[in-house]
């Protein structure tokens, strides 16, 4: 009797971690079954009006991308925003959360304070930025600004006032994440290398080079990996103020894609760009988490 | 059409759905009842069956809902409704239609809709359910008590390139929005402006009222989408074409580099952006109503019923000082203003089709759309009657001291669907309004930057195999 007890526990241990799993499993087909969809619209002219038209394109929409003007100048902006987005963001969070690491009196105040702009869902954010930002005139950011002697600024009507806009306000929405990680990240760094390059005497620039920003990498790596991936797939922001404008100024791979699936129904069209877009952010984490995993192991030895 | 895009918070908040299932009351007659009873017909022929109704947030939904449970107690079918924001609606709406499941038996839609849907045969003609004598009292619903214009907006024979007022009624309309001119009767007067009766003359009044009186002489919508060229601009040009260029010629190819096209087209945008508002590229027909509701702007080329909200003092600084006229016409001396309706239509998948005729026979019944006017302020109406009930009298009769029934009435007599058939409306407006951004920031010349959106919608035609 004691061997049968024994191969039974050994079938539930062996059916355990498949037990454990299976939530998993089913997240997994939730995620892959849309994937797959979209991965297999995107081979097709599927378009939802003409029905009758439905057939294999193959690669065909992948080809036709190239020679879409719109295309290529989204794919630009969808780059180049994000990295210029990561860059302000980071760089700015890098600052408060050195400043807010500091021992300054009120700091836990400003910390709660920070926190404000996370629990804004970032459609209300932006809308509440568009109204702000209205005409030259009327405006009330315009106004703010006259009593500092600057401005008035066009922040939508114009085409870099809108993407300087679009930046401002995903900036405004995103900083007290990053400054979260990274204030996170500096309360856990070791107190012993600071005491030793005090005894020794080194300025307080020579140790944020030396000591804090190489111990603070992996953090630094991450922050930029989480915002990298949200910048590069910004929608609610462009959507609930520019719709991708004026002049198409503001549209990124996300809009493109969105207005060909749900404003003119090319669901064909619209995956194809929206594939481009994933494998873009596929790529891009990838490869920062590649130097994460490097500078986590690097700090830990 | 467009006008109510998103309407209000529906915009905002975007995602937001409301799924209202109204349960049915309990039994009591009332005498609202006793007037839909005079119509001899079996309102409980479908009793017992359920539907599902497509709704887009609107005053006309708002009206709806309270009275919904009346209708269930008259006729013993019970309805549940989802109420969307009108992208999110027209989104989901597409995709029900095209699917053909169903969810949504009756639903919002109105002229240059129809031709998407109707193409594909997602949506019932409505002409066999109102020539039934057992489903329609057609002395009691009084199908010629619509305004003909309205009526023959839903109708379309299915052509593309023409055929609208011909064939099969697709929707019946709860509302009649057409494209005037409002323009500061005030300002106007203290300055000596002409009100303006072309396109040139109207930049000029423009002009001077940014001169004088340091206001935007003109605001518009301006958003790099189909909204934009769909009210005052698509009125203004057809107009100055004396109603004879269209975006698309005979056979289906696009016009908008036709030298007449070009011309409007650069006095239009030269106006906007010496006389209008900074962040006219980024207004919404919400913004442009605001802005001039505010007094920020002394003239609006858009929806006739923006009016309730510039005549009501809470929400407008300059009720009273309002003036209305037709928009600028061309050598021949006649507007051609365009027109939408909201109507309500039937999808082809419905599986209780009486039942769902009963419905939009009882909502878009005189009384039915007497109270939406009445009571929940669903402009313009699109009956007559109801047009001329004492009580709308009373609520409109005093906009603009009385020259805004006159001037929406004037209009009406010629207003049209000012769009050219066809199943890419949508696509086509949303390239001609993002044309008009090219020109706007300098990027190229009008003729330019027509001649490629032109070119561009052709490709789209071609590739939906609307055009050989």
């Amino acid at each position: 009797m004691p061997a049968v007890t024994a191969r039974g526990r050994r079938r539930q241990n062996a059916l355990l971690p498949y037990l454990l799993l299976a939530p998993a499993f089913a997240l997994l087909v939730g995620m892959l079954y849309p994937f797959g969809l979209g991965l297999y619209y995107s081979l097709t002219n599927y378009w939802l009006q003409y029905p009758h038209l439905f057939r294999f394109v193959w690669l065909g929409n992948y080809v036709a991308l190239v020679t879409e003007p719109l295309f290529v100048y989204a794919l630009e902006f969808t780059v180049g925003y994000a990295l210029v987005a990561v860059l302000v963001q980071v760089g700015l969070g890098l600052a408060i959360a050195l400043f807010l690491h500091a021992r300054i009196p009120g700091r836990s105040v400003v910390r709660a304070l920070m926190l404000m702009p996370l629990m804004m869902p970032p459609v209300i954010t932006a809308l509440m930025w568009k109204i702000m930002m209205a005409s030259t005139t009327a405006g009330i950011l315009n106004y703010a600004l006259s009593f500092l002697g600057l401005g008035p600024i066009n922040w939508l009507g114009s085409i870099r006032g809108a993407m300087a806009s679009i930046l401002i306000i995903d900036t405004w929405g995103n900083l007290p994440f990053v400054s979260l990680i990274l204030l996170g990240g500096l309360q856990s760094l070791p107190g012993e290398p600071y005491e030793a390059a005090r005894v020794d005497g080194a300025t307080p620039r020579a140790i944020l080079r030396h000591i804090t920003l190489p111990l603070l990498s992996p953090f630094i790596v991450l922050a930029i990996t989480f915002r990298m991936m949200d910048a590069l797939r910004i929608f609610d922001v462009i959507y609930a103020t520019t719709v991708g404008g004026p002049a198409d100024a503001t549209t990124n791979l996300h809009m493109l894609a969105f207005q060909y699936s749900f404003q003119w129904y090319q669901m064909g069209k619209g995956m194809a760009h929206a594939v481009v877009l994933l494998a873009l952010v596929v790529v891009a984490s990838a490869v920062l988490l590649r130097f994460w995993n490097r500078a986590a192991t690097h700090t830990a030895a | 059409m467009g006008t109510r895009r998103g309407w209000l918070i529906g915009t905002l908040v975007g995602m937001l759905a409301l799924l209202g299932v109204v349960a049915s009351l309990p039994a009591q007659d009332d005498s609202a009842l006793a007037y839909y009873r005079q119509a001899k017909i079996n309102w409980r022929l479908a009793a017992g069956q359920s539907l599902t109704i497509g709704l887009n947030k609107h005053p006309f939904t708002e009206s709806l809902l309270p009275a919904i449970p009346e209708f269930e107690r008259l006729t013993g079918i019970k309805v549940e409704y989802l109420i969307l924001p009108e992208q999110e609606y027209f989104s989901k709406l597409v995709a029900d239609l095209s699917q053909q499941r169903g969810e949504f038996t009756v639903i919002m839609t109105g002229p240059m809709r129809n031709w998407q849907y109707a193409t594909p045969g997602w949506i019932m003609p409505l002409d066999e359910f109102i020539n039934d004598p057992k489903l329609t009292d057609r002395g009691w619903y009084r199908l010629d008590d619509f305004y003909p214009g309205l009526i023959a907006a839903n109708r379309w024979n299915g052509k593309v390139g023409g055929g609208v007022g011909e064939g099969p009624l697709y929707s019946v309309p709860v509302l009649a929005e057409s494209y005037i001119l409002a323009y500061r009767k005030d300002i106007f007067d203290q300055h000596k402006i002409k009100v303006p009766t072309t396109i040139e003359e109207m930049a000029e009044a423009a002009r001077l009222v940014k001169k004088n009186a340091g206001i935007d002489g003109i605001v518009a919508r301006g958003t790099p989408a189909v909204p934009t060229v769909a009210t005052g601009f698509i009125s203004g040009i057809k107009s100055y074409t004396d109603g004879k260029w269209n975006e698309v010629d005979d056979k289906l190819n696009t016009t908008f580099h036709d030298p007449r096209s070009v011309k409007f087209t650069q006095t239009w945008v030269d106006m906007v952006r010496a006389s209008g508002p900074s962040n006219w590229a980024n207004m919404t027909w919400y913004d442009a109503m605001e802005a001039f509701a505010a007094g920020q702007a002394g003239m609006i080329a858009d929806a006739d019923f923006f009016a309730a909200t510039y005549e009501d003092p809470k929400k407008s600084k300059i009720a009273g000082k309002v003036g209305y006229a037709l928009i600028p016409a061309g050598p021949g001396g006649k507007t051609y203003a365009g027109l939408w309706t909201w109507g309500l239509g039937m999808s082809k998948a419905t599986k209780n089709k009486d039942a769902a005729w009963l419905f939009i026979q009882w909502a878009t019944s005189p009384r039915t759309l007497l109270n939406a006017t009445v009571e929940h302020r669903n402009y313009n109406p699109s009956r007559v009657s109801v047009m001329n009930d004492l009580r709308v009298q009373k609520l409109m009769g005093g906009w603009g001291g009385g020259s805004y029934v006159k001037t929406q009435q004037e209009n009406l007599k010629t207003a049209r669907v000012a769009w050219v058939p066809q199943p890419e409306r949508t696509r086509l407006g949303d390239i001609w309004a993002r044309s008009l951004h090219e020109i706007y920031f300098n990027r190229a010349s009008a003729a330019d930057a027509l001649k490629k959106a032109s070119a561009e919608v052709d490709k789209v035609l071609q590739e939906a195999g609307i055009k050989k």
